[in-house]
């Protein structure tokens, strides 16, 4: 049982098929809103409904239907006052409009929608939740009664200490609300840089890497987007400086493009498959041994492949692997649309042939 | 293994039970997913074969070594598959009849918080009535109680005869039923919290009870009108908010007297046990609404009144002691076997599910 206790907000559901898939729990912070909503939803569908009765009632004959309309004004607001929540979560998949402006849900705590029952109980028991009632009046005589708040504080209380964020009413029905993403995308990064799959060629064929260093392969790869090219080598040197050491690369290369090979070689080359043509990148080697080799003439890649934002073509020769300093990002990346960090060469300096000095400047 | 091969050779099947999904979240069948074969029955089929593989897929995820990004979206579609697949009851009307008139009343005759909330709100009512009424030995309690303001509102208002017509029957049946129903699913809802709801039940009993004995004192203005207009509701009204009290005290009850059960448990299943006695006090509350909307007020003799009072103090004599008597103790049950070490123990409620009943 104990294991099972998650750290985050997320909440396992084993399923008849013995499998258990997690929902991402929805905190107050996300129901509060969508109750305000809700609340707000509720108070326009009453108004709108009890001005067209009165209007049917009028246009017909008022003096025989209009004593009907009141009663049926009557029961409109009885009706959608307390019965709204538990019509829209029943029929319309544990959601309200509130829930479905705000993507969350109600379902039962065994993870299917919840029936009408469950759906009835927890909307009745919101005003224990909401409990207790502040009153303003009691802190000012001339504050009409009629402003009276619920503080909620009950059913926050209740949310905080249970481990699936229920507050009372969800806990005496068995359901919970989570979040229910709609955007959806698989998510695999794509990898258009052309020195990926050639610095990943240069991992030894037997190399395999473990559980754990795939999944940090893995979510590097999918989060490195989101960060600037500095903060990229930052992060990344820590896991790469052991490869380096390992594998006898040159220390002056690009943490980046080391781990985003790893991710190539782990995730999307085809072992089996022939060594990916190097094409011009073929005579550079990032490898330590190779630095003092004699460097082919080389006349840049094409540079149709680089997309950056600002709209001037980046220079792929700038990226060129060997070239002293640090190395740009990658530049399939979306995130190229940051500038190049200051203290990477300029495309008149990398052009040259790498000077062998450099390779031990960083080290 | 090239996670992007077996991603691409899966991905189609992904995306097939991704439309399927779509199609079911919009119309509840898999007709609309676009392809032929997603029509009908073997739409259905195909939902679940396609379902199992994503299940499978998630199992397998750790040894396939899928990025985490992957597995996320997974667990995902394998949630939303899976709402799709079991589905929950929504309202079953055909069943109201049978928590009406065999679940509620039994649930009421056996529910020990029903006594309670019984003995509370008739008890401190037939109190405060002989009370409110005695103004020699309780001088001032009626005032004290209600407010004067109050009590000659009520005066004022019962001191003309009864005589309603359409345009008053009608819209003040449709007022009873939202306001004394309101009061009711408030009483029910306070139930969780015990205090709330027990301060409500005792509040509506001694007003109710204080307004009867000052209307009943030899010199009151309008009595006679007052009771006129109380009498043939007032076994529906009164035993109503009685039994949502009892309901909520249920709830309430089930919090702390969890007999084995954890607590969430515990409240869910007593949760479950009050409902069909919310319902049932629901009923009877529309059904003052409208003796109080239509019978009440109309300028009827008093004998016709009280033989409604007296036909609707039997109908829920009946429906509770008769209906409600517990059918089980008739059955017969076959004799314990002698008991071995080996045996297991008797459960010790039929009414909780056997997976609740293991819970703890």
């Amino acid at each position: 049982m104990a294991a099972s206790y998650a750290l985050d907000t997320t909440i396992a559901v084993v399923t008849p098929e013995n499998i258990a898939f997690n929902y991402q729990l929805a905190g107050p912070f996300r129901r509060l809103p969508a109750y305000l909503i809700d609340v707000a939803v509720r108070w326009i569908l009453i108004f709108g409904l009890v001005i067209g009765i009165y209007l049917i009632g009028g246009l017909i004959d008022f003096a025989l239907l209009g004593p009907f309309a009141i009663a049926a004004g009557f029961l409109v607001y009885f009706g959608i006052s307390w019965f709204y929540g538990t019509l829209m979560e029943t029929y319309y998949n544990g959601r309200t409009v509130g829930k479905w402006a705000l993507g969350i849900r109600a379902i039962d705590v065994d993870g299917r929608p919840i029936s009408g029952k469950r759906a009835f109980l927890r909307n009745l028991l919101r005003i224990a939740d909401l409990a207790p009632i502040a009153a303003v009046s009691t802190f000012s005589e001339t504050v009409p009664p009629a402003f009276i708040i619920p503080t909620g504080m009950v059913g926050l209380a209740t949310m905080l200490v249970t481990r699936r964020m229920q507050r009372l009413g969800d806990l005496a029905a068995g359901t919970m609300v989570i979040v229910d993403e709609r955007s959806w995308r698989l998510p695999i990064a794509k990898v258009g840089d052309p020195r990926v799959p050639a610095l990943a060629s240069f991992f030894p064929g037997d190399y395999r890497v473990s559980r754990s260093m795939a999944r940090t392969l893995a979510v590097y790869a999918e989060r490195r987007h989101y960060l600037t090219s500095a903060r990229r080598r930052e992060v990344a040197r820590h896991l790469t400086n052991p490869l380096i050491e390992r594998f006898d690369f040159r220390s002056d290369i690009d943490p980046d493009l080391l781990m985003y090979a790893l991710y190539y070689k782990t995730f999307l080359a085809d072992s089996s498959a022939e060594l990916p043509d190097l094409g011009p990148l073929a005579g550079y080697s990032p490898l330590r041994r190779d630095a003092n080799k004699p460097v082919p003439h080389f006349d840049g890649i094409p540079t149709a492949e680089v997309v950056t934002d600002t709209g001037a073509s980046q220079p792929m020769t700038e990226a060129v692997l060997p070239s002293g300093g640090s190395l740009p990002s990658s530049t399939a990346a979306p995130s190229t649309a940051a500038p190049p960090s200051p203290e990477s060469p300029s495309p008149e300096s990398t052009s040259q042939s790498p000077a062998p000095g450099n390779a031990s400047e960083s080290s | 293994m090239n996670v992007a091969t077996l991603l691409e050779k899966r991905r189609v099947q992904w995306s097939e039970l991704e439309a399927l999904c779509d199609a079911m979240e919009m119309r509840g069948r898999t007709d609309k997913a676009g392809a032929a074969h997603h029509r009908g029955a073997e739409g259905v089929s195909r939902f679940s074969e396609l379902y199992r593989s994503a299940c499978a897929d998630l199992a397998l995820a750790d040894a396939y070594q899928l990025p985490p990004g992957t597995v996320t979206y997974l667990h995902r579609l394998v949630a939303r598959s899976h709402n799709q697949l079991y589905r929950a009851n929504k309202f079953e009307p055909t069943r109201w009849g049978d928590v009406i008139f065999r679940e509620a009343p039994q649930q009421i005759f056996r529910d020990p918080c029903v006594r309670i909330a019984t003995i509370v709100f008739f008890g401190l009512f037939a109190l405060s009535m002989y009370i409110g009424r005695n103004e020699t030995l309780f001088p001032g309690f009626a005032e004290a109680m209600v407010g004067s303001a109050q009590l000659e509102q009520m005066e004022e208002m019962y001191e003309k005869p009864l005589n309603g017509s359409l345009d008053h029957y009608v819209p003040m049946a449709g007022f009873y039923i939202m306001h004394n129903t309101g009061i009711g699913l408030q009483c029910f809802a306070y139930g969780i919290l015990i205090i709330p709801c027990l301060f409500i039940l005792a509040f509506n009993a001694v007003t109710l009870g204080t307004v009867f004995g000052y209307m009943g004192r030899d010199g009151a203005v309008g009595g006679d009108n007052f009771y006129h207009f109380v009498t043939a509701h007032g076994p529906f009204e009164l035993t109503a908010i009685a039994l949502s009290a009892a309901a909520g005290l249920r709830l309430g009850v089930g919090l702390f007297y969890t007999a084995g059960l954890t607590r969430t448990d515990s409240l869910r299943v007593n949760a479950m046990r009050s409902v069909p006695v919310m319902v049932a006090s629901a009923v009877l509350f529309t059904l003052a609404a409208f003796t109080e909307g239509f019978l009440s007020p109309s300028p009827l003799p008093y004998f016709v009144k009280a033989g409604w009072a007296i036909l609707s103090s039997g109908l829920i004599s009946f429906y509770f002691v008769v209906l409600g008597f517990p059918r089980d103790g008739f059955q017969l049950k076959p004799a314990p076997e002698v008991s071995s070490p080996w045996s297991f123990p008797d459960p010790v409620d039929e009414s909780i599910a056997p997976e609740q009943r293991h819970a703890t």
